[in-house]
């Protein structure tokens, strides 16, 4: 028996050890036959991946792609949350970068951009004149650190109040439409919570980020939002204590569920897909989640319940009557596109096959096909077909949204945040007190800056 | 006359230095580099150091003010206390009641040891699976006994036991099998001779079984308070970063949340030292307390 | 053992009693076997029904297959622990050998530092650990035979202590005579080593091997620093991203477990004479 169990042992790991090797010998091979022209790989990393409306988009880009060029496309692409952004940062100290990236403009951004290792778009289009030709130069997104442009954009983004239309008749509540009052939504999650149902699906304890950021919205103006206070009482800081102190009345109101605090995202947002949940805020990534949850296979679009779907409606995000900004002046823009890292610039093979990627990707046809319901850097609107009725829903939103507004939280960004994203739950469970969790937030902001 | 046959001491190189090349290179390297760097300004896991912290020992000045930090050393303590009673205690009542039966036991030692092959991860997605709020395997159970309402095992009045109670579960069935083998090496005689005296089963336990395996029970006990130390797949898939209200820190779990989340690799650098100065305090203080019952 | 012709009732209470634990090892395992042939709102709707009928479905397996690199990250697996396992057992079998039978100076000093080696969590050799592979290009390569390797160095080293400590109790209590013999007839260290003593060792050799594995398979935390691109994961790390993935996908995460689990159960019941009296040999000996 003993004799059996190392055989097996050694047999097994020497077999997986040759095969292991000779994929390897392989491949040096390859790379050798192949010209010094173009690569026959890139590697890739996005966010189109997990519940992101863009994830099957995106693979099947890839694979047109592979199919038309047939450069490999190496896909390390993950959801975008503070696990991925940290990972993406890591790999540039490490000079482990991705030679294409599709990520952030704001301050997630900057470390690289400070250490040069992405190339920005005019020194690209000193080799490459019609690179990103298609944008229109004025709406591509810019960055902290300088006044370049690196990146080629795809798709904006918006934040906006998601509806389940069931929950909403059964408490008897109308459909809120644009001109959505503060007082009327804390009307509305009465009625919604006497009627044994949750008002708002949101995990506090994971991701507050959306609540976050609305908040302090409707405490500051639209031509200041995304100034960072000095202090407490100085600037924006007072505006951030009460946006904390708001969501603390919900919270104590009971319109979160019940295990906002320790439920993870997904199983609030799950509350809200199976009717249990009335308004979610989220991003305009989540129209794909929220479709892909009324298909019986979420890959398949065929499977596709329209009934379901039929269910949900996306709206303005209620406004205070005393805040600069009314309902239909929305946290969005465009911060995130590709970008060619440094790495990939420097290695004549790698360049030819980057830039070639990030065409294919950011062709009219391609942007249309991405964006859908947000808005582009094109200079010419896409045409949007063959969208489901949810998406109909959201491209007539954001046609009449008055305004876009970036969000603070991308310039508010690292160790700063833990105080009242990670600490939202100690906020709201009076833990701690709103304003002692954003002070240390923004003394944290302000050490960073040094 | 051994000696004599080992007499050339040639060999002795190339036997000992694989082993302890890779030990220096990847064990005592790290475990001093890792020290130095506890008293260093690291901003990111690839980035080279800023220098020295001012005060160097800043790092450690700052866990005394953590309150996170605090949290997880706490529930480290806790785990600990819970893997020395709940997981050798719990074992050592199971060996014992096991030494008395003629029939199953070597079915009782197999599935006992089940969750021991498993890797934590997957038993962590279980025990989401069982313990999910809306509705898993326990609320369920809970709902056919006839409760209306739904309990949230992670909400803070739960959270602690339900990240322990999976740990204890695990490895229950290790130290079982440890200690039944312990029991097996206890000559028979012994209670056959007991049993002749009038001893009744407890007094047997107690007087005789007890005492001689106390040497296992010790090796068991420092097992169980250094792995309470290494825990982090349980917590980190069921309760990921510290949630509800960073309540279930543990020190392993914040160590990697500060090398992730907040990129502080000198501050984490430091709790990994101050894991190991509790690791070597409490191996000592368990060896001195088995000591001392010896006389 | 004790021979008894009636069941005394102290005697049921002790089956009760053990039963009831086994049963906390047994049932969750069957639980999620069970659930993973059942849509994920069965599960949420009643779950301790056996999915038989119109309960039944394998759509979860199959988007398993699909959606995951299962088989791959099985093999990423059995590549990284197969490794540690045997390159512990053969580097620690040598030191123990070297350890037990010679004297030399310095002895003292290197048996410290064994046991010391058992006091260093990986907490607190990664960090360095992480950024010396990094340094040597073997972190975040596309290399998948690199990124395998760089998580089982420092796993070979972390079992190396473990291993030596029940090795060397092991070799201690062998009969020198043998040996002794060997030598007479002109044997090297070496051909005594290997012709001798590794025969003579085999069953601890096997824990030791079993073990490194084991711990190996199941160490996430390693995983979790060192391997970066999805087709590199090893089984447990799959796992863990399966959450953030697949969120409330709870059908899926069972037939995911159930796939990790069965396997191992499989192989555990048929090895699981030699693991344990391998391990209590080795334990209660170290």
């Amino acid at each position: 028996m003993k004799k059996r169990i190392m055989a097996l042992l050694m047999a097994g790991v020497m077999v997986c050890s040759m095969a292991a090797c000779g994929q390897k010998a392989g491949n040096e091979g390859d790379s050798k036959d192949g010209a010094p022209k173009k690569a026959d790989s890139i590697s890739v990393t996005t966010t189109f991946a997990g519940e992101d409306g863009n994830a099957k988009n995106y693979k099947d880009a890839c694979k047109a792609f592979t199919e038309k060029t047939g450069i490999a496309i190496k896909d390390s692409s993950a959801t975008s949350d503070k696990t991925f952004k940290s990972r993406v940062a890591t790999d540039f100290e490490t000079g482990s970068e991705p030679d294409v990236l599709f990520f952030f403009t704001g301050a997630d951004a900057s470390s690289f951009i400070e250490q040069d290792k992405v190339v920005p778009l005019d020194e690209i289009r000193e080799k490459y004149p019609d690179y990103a030709g298609n944008m229109d130069d004025g709406k591509l997104p810019g960055n902290l650190v300088n006044d370049k442009n690196y990146v080629v954009p795809v798709n904006g983004y918006w934040e906006g109040l998601f509806c389940n239309k069931a929950v909403l008749d059964k408490a008897g509540v109308a459909v809120p439409g644009a001109d959505y009052t503060w007082d009327q939504f804390l009307q509305d999650c009465e009625k919604i919570k006497k009627a044994g149902y949750t008002p708002i699906a949101a995990s506090l304890g994971e991701i507050p980020h959306y609540w976050w950021e609305y908040s302090i919205f409707n405490n500051t103006t639209l031509a200041t939002h995304t100034q960072i206070p000095a202090s407490v009482t100085e600037g924006n800081g007072p505006a951030w204590v009460q946006g904390m102190e708001d969501i603390k009345a919900l919270y104590e109101a009971g319109y979160f569920p019940k295990n906002t605090v320790s439920a993870k995202d997904s199983e609030t947002f799950a509350m809200f897909t199976e009717d249990k949940a009335a308004f979610l805020i989220d991003g305009s990534w989540k129209v794909g989640g929220i479709i892909a949850a009324c298909q019986s296979d979420p890959e398949d679009a065929a499977t596709l319940d329209q009934k379901k779907l039929d269910k949900f409606t996306v709206t303005y995000v209620p406004a205070k009557a005393d805040s600069d900004r009314k309902a239909t002046d929305l946290i969005g823009g465009i911060s995130s596109g590709y970008y060619i890292t440094r790495k990939a610039w420097d290695d004549d093979a790698k360049r030819e096959a980057a830039v070639e990627f990030v065409k294919f990707m950011t062709t009219d046809e391609m942007v249309g096909k991405f964006a859908q319901h947000s808005a582009t850097a094109l200079k010419e609107a896409p045409k949007v077909e063959n969208v489901a009725s949810l998406q109909t829903i959201a491209i007539e939103m954001t046609s009449k949204t008055t305004s876009f507004t970036d969000a603070a939280q991308d310039v508010f960004n690292g160790d700063c945040r833990v105080s009242t994203f990670d600490g939202m739950a100690n906020i709201v469970t009076g833990k701690v007190s709103a304003k002692d969790a954003v002070a240390e937030g923004l003394k944290a902001y302000a050490e960073q800056q040094k | 006359m051994g000696a004599n046959v080992y007499k050339n001491k040639k060999p002795v190189f190339f036997f000992l230095i694989p082993a302890f090349l890779f030990m220096a290179v990847f064990l005592y390297y790290p475990f001093i580099k890792n020290i130095i760097n506890s008293f260093q300004v690291i901003p990111g896991l690839g980035s080279p150091s800023k220098g020295f912290n001012d005060p160097w020992y800043a790092n450690y000045q700052r866990m005394l003010t953590d309150e996170a930090m605090h949290t997880a050393l706490k529930n480290t303590l806790i785990m600990m206390l819970v893997t020395i009673f709940g997981q050798v205690g719990i074992a050592l009542v199971l060996a014992l009641l096991v030494d008395n039966i003629s029939k199953g036991a070597q079915f009782f030692r197999t599935v006992y040891f089940f969750p021991i092959v498993i890797s934590a991860t997957a038993l962590g997605l279980m025990f989401n699976l069982i313990f999910l709020y809306d509705k898993g395997m326990v609320n369920q159970l809970l709902e056919m006994m006839g409760k209306t309402t739904l309990t949230d095992w992670k909400d803070p009045a739960h959270a602690l036991v339900i990240m322990m109670l999976p740990v204890m579960w695990q490895y229950v069935g290790f130290y079982f099998v440890i200690l039944i083998t312990g029991l097996n090496n206890i000559s028979q005689e012994l209670y056959e001779v007991a049993a002749i005296d009038g001893a009744s089963k407890i007094q047997r336990i107690i007087y005789i079984t007890l005492p001689l395996l106390r040497n296992v029970i010790c090796t068991c006990v420092v097992l169980a308070v250094t792995g309470a130390l290494k825990v982090f797949d349980f917590p980190w898939v069921m309760f990921p970063k510290g949630m509800p209200l960073g309540q279930t820190w543990l020190t392993g779990t914040y160590m990697y949340y500060q090398v992730f989340n907040t990129r502080n690799i000198g501050y984490s650098s430091a709790i990994a030292v101050l894991i190991v100065i509790l690791g070597i305090l409490t191996s000592k203080i368990v060896n001195a307390v088995f000591k001392e019952v010896d006389y | 053992m004790k021979h008894k012709k009636r069941i005394a009732p102290s005697t049921i209470i002790i089956y009760v009693i053990l039963s009831l634990w086994a049963l906390t090892t047994i049932y969750p395992i069957i639980w999620v076997i069970q659930n993973s042939f059942k849509a994920k709102n069965e599960i949420l709707a009643d779950s301790f029904s056996l999915p038989l009928g119109d309960l039944f479905t394998l759509a979860n397996y199959k988007t398993a297959f699909e959606r995951l690199n299962i088989f791959s990250a099985y093999r990423n697996s059995i590549l990284i622990s197969g490794t540690v396992a045997i390159v512990v057992i053969l580097f620690a079998g040598f030191a123990s050998f070297a350890l037990v039978r010679y004297n030399f100076r310095g002895k003292k000093l290197l048996q410290s530092l064994v046991i010391a080696g058992m006091m260093f969590p990986v907490f607190s050799t990664i960090i360095p650990v992480f950024r010396m592979l990094n340094s040597w290009h073997m972190v975040n390569t596309e290399s998948l035979w690199m990124s395998l390797l760089s998580v089982a160095l420092p796993q070979i080293a972390g079992n190396m202590s473990f291993a030596i400590v029940i090795l060397t109790g092991y070799i201690r209590s062998l009969p020198i005579e043998l040996e002794e013999s060997a030598y007479l007839e002109g044997c090297s260290a070496y051909q005594t080593f290997f012709k001798i003593v590794v025969p003579l060792t085999k069953p601890s050799f096997a824990t030791v091997g079993i073990f490194s594995f084991l711990w190996s398979y199941n160490d996430l935390f390693t995983q979790m620093f060192l391997l970066r691109l999805p087709e590199h994961r090893a089984i447990t790390r799959l796992l863990n991203e399966l959450t953030s993935q697949e969120g409330t996908n709870y059908g899926l995460m069972a037939a995911a477990v159930a796939l990790v689990v069965i396997p191992v159960i499989f192989v555990y019941i048929c090895l699981q004479k030699q693991i344990i009296k391998g391990m209590t040999a080795g334990a209660v000996k170290g």
